[in-house]
């Protein structure tokens, strides 16, 4: 994450908080093998607003994008692993041979 | 005391680098009941360091602040996960880390500086201009800059002392006002973190020559990057600067500067040609 990618994610945070709205952190936090973005990269699913971030596009990111929608209905944070490491061959932006560790977590407008 | 929300946490990790602090959070990840829980520890030079937040553990917060100060020590440590007995438990905390805001002095508004400045604005420099010109000096010039100033060579880093974390590119119109502004800057101790001064082999030769006269040693000679960048064959202002920009993320991340096809040689290693 470039600081720049920290600011944004920051304001994204905190508009949702002033607004009131529950949205989603999902946080890269190991991997294994190459993968699109590195261990630090962060993403925030706004219900309302959409995506801050990114966690490498993709089919990867949409298996968080769906695990962030049920991490704001539950409230609980969630662990998801995205394995990127079939269908070699395939020119989807996907594939590059690594698994990711994503930590999916609920950020609440109210003070935790 | 309760945990961190996630929103104060992304703003220290925005706002202690930027006032030229170190700043740790340490995140439950593992799947237990504090999972979420969160903690900085915010450390700036000369203040006491600052714990934020609380685990709201039975047990095992100490191990998880000592994680931390352990993790701030090592110059190499970055974001990941880490396992560790939490409650009673073993558990997985993720530690995310930013030191202080790596600053950008350029020396010199002209054509170069342009590009060179928006360029470290994207790399995360603090970028700040200084030129004595005031139609050069200014804001619609640098739109990304975080300062342009107005300064006499003779004395450039007065309203912005350089610290340990400047990196120096003089870029000035002519080689006298270059000198001035690098004897300076090598007579800093401790030194900045890069020091880099573009020119023809001509200039640069002429510059240590007066600096070698002045009493510099050959061994703070070498720290200065001159002629500045890699060479990629550069030959515009925004292709030098490229060039430029790259050299600084080789000094960051300690790079080598050669091609990846190079180095991987992935046809020959991989692919060989049955005979």
């Amino acid at each position: 994450m470039t600081h720049d990618d920290d600011r944004s994610l920051t304001q994204a945070l905190e508009a949702a908080r002033e607004a009131g709205r529950r949205c989603a952190l999902a946080t890269i936090v190991a991997t294994k093998g190459s993968t699109p973005r590195k261990v630090g990269a962060r993403m925030i699913v706004d219900p309302d607003t959409g995506l801050v971030g990114t966690v490498g596009g993709g089919c990867g990111e949409a298996e968080v994008i769906e695990a962030a929608y049920r991490v704001i209905e539950t409230g609980k944070a969630q662990r998801v692993n995205v394995d990127l490491t079939d269908d070699l061959v395939s020119w989807s932006p996907a594939v590059c041979g690594g698994v990711m560790d994503i930590f999916v977590e609920p950020v609440s407008p109210e003070p935790s | 005391m309760t945990s961190l929300h996630p929103a104060e946490a992304a703003r220290l990790l925005v706002e202690i680098p930027e006032r030229g602090g170190s700043v740790i959070v340490a995140t439950v990840v593992g799947d237990n009941q504090f999972t979420g829980n969160r903690i900085a520890l915010i450390v700036i030079e000369n203040e006491e360091p600052e714990l934020r937040g609380s685990l709201s553990l039975k047990s095992g917060t100490d191990s998880v602040i000592q994680l931390m100060k352990n993790i701030l020590e090592d110059p190499r440590a970055s974001d990941g996960l880490h396992e560790l007995t939490v409650a009673d438990h073993l558990s997985e905390v993720y530690i995310e880390l930013r030191r202080p805001v790596q600053e950008l002095v350029v020396v010199g508004a002209g054509h170069i500086a342009q590009p060179l400045a928006h360029l470290g604005a994207l790399l995360g420099f603090q970028v700040t201009v200084i030129d004595d010109r005031p139609e050069f000096a200014t804001r619609e010039r640098f739109p990304s800059a975080e300062k342009v100033i107005r300064a006499n060579f003779s004395d450039p880093f007065r309203e912005t002392p350089l610290h340990t974390r400047s990196h120096v590119l003089l870029v000035t119109r002519g080689h006298k006002y270059d000198y001035a502004c690098l004897i300076r800057a090598l007579r800093m101790d401790p030194p900045p973190a890069y020091i880099g001064m573009i020119g023809s082999r001509r200039r640069v030769r002429a510059t240590y020559v007066q600096l070698l006269e002045e009493g510099i040693t050959h061994a703070l000679l070498d720290r200065i990057h001159a002629p500045v960048g890699l060479d990629v064959g550069a030959e515009t202002p925004e292709e030098i600067a490229v060039a430029v920009a790259a050299e600084l993320i080789m000094v960051r991340r300690g790079g080598t500067g050669a091609s990846l096809k190079g180095v991987e040689r992935i046809v020959e290693r991989f692919f060989k040609e049955d005979k």
